[in-house]
């Protein structure tokens, strides 16, 4: 999908995505910044379509647009923030961060250098190609179940531990 | 199929941003969820190079790094939850009982 349709679509993709990240970082009411941290999810999840990875688009939408968002949103209702939205949102270094975020992007764009990437194996793809969904889904059902197993065991962990931290103590 | 490098270069300004936020933000809750573009834009260069070098397991890796982002948001407001408790607010620079 080499095409000027594909490259104009990943294009308008990213230039939306680190917008609406900046605008994330940068508001003053948190809930707004929720919301375009789930115009940024939205987004990458575009982005994961047209490199293919259909199954981590869906995943994107599902699990942390639809679940970790929400919970964050849900998160900052349960707390009374009015007073803190008065006071300053970044800390007095604030400039330091957005120069170690810049560094770090430089040194990252830097890394990216064409020479430093590894060559594609372009190897000839024998009998018909499988779908997206079901060549990852065998993957993590075979060659991967072991750490798909530890996953949930370290997702029953959180919850344990989430609502152990949450709990009201109880004074006898 | 888009090429690699404009996705690595997507993923570290994602990258920068989140780690700029992180940062620089007051509010706990928000260093959270910079957290959360920091992992993303990693998860955009891993979809990038699972393309680019045609293995799947890029796109697996991503998959446990949303698992551990998920486990990270429900430990990380569990303990915001516990700290806003003891001491209302959500400011970090309230909290400097451990700074001598």
């Amino acid at each position: 999908m080499a095409t000027l349709a594909g490259q104009t679509a990943f294009y308008y993709l990213a230039a939306a995505s680190v917008a609406s990240a900046i605008l994330a970082v940068t508001r003053r009411n948190p809930v707004h910044s929720m919301l375009w941290v789930l115009v940024l999810f939205l987004h990458v999840a575009g982005v994961f379509l047209l490199v293919g990875a259909e199954f981590l688009a869906a995943v994107q939408v599902i699990v942390y647009a639809g679940a970790i968002l929400v919970f964050y949103l849900f998160f900052l209702m349960l707390l009374d923030l009015s007073r803190e939205e008065a006071g300053p949102r970044f800390g007095a270094h604030w400039p330091l961060c957005v120069a170690a975020g810049f560094g770090f992007a430089a040194l990252a764009w830097y890394a990216r250098e064409p020479g430093l990437l590894p060559t594609p194996p372009r190897l000839a793809t024998g009998g018909a190609p499988q779908g997206n969904l079901s060549s990852v889904g065998t993957a993590l059902f075979t060659q991967f179940a072991l750490p798909f197993e530890i996953a949930s065991l370290i997702l029953l962990a959180a919850i344990v531990g989430a609502v152990v931290l949450a709990k009201r103590k109880t004074h006898a | 199929m888009v090429p690699v490098g404009p996705c690595l270069g997507l993923s570290a300004i994602l990258f920068g941003i989140g780690l700029a936020g992180f940062l620089g933000r007051r509010n706990i809750i928000l260093m959270l969820v910079s957290v959360e573009i920091m992992l993303n834009a990693v998860n955009v260069s891993l979809a990038a190079f699972s393309q680019h070098l045609q293995d799947q397991r890029g796109q697996i890796l991503a998959l446990f790094v949303i698992a551990v982002a998920a486990a990270e948001a429900a430990v990380g407001l569990g303990l915001v939850l516990a700290l806003n408790r003891n001491r209302p607010g959500v400011s970090v620079e309230n909290l400097t009982q451990l700074k001598w």
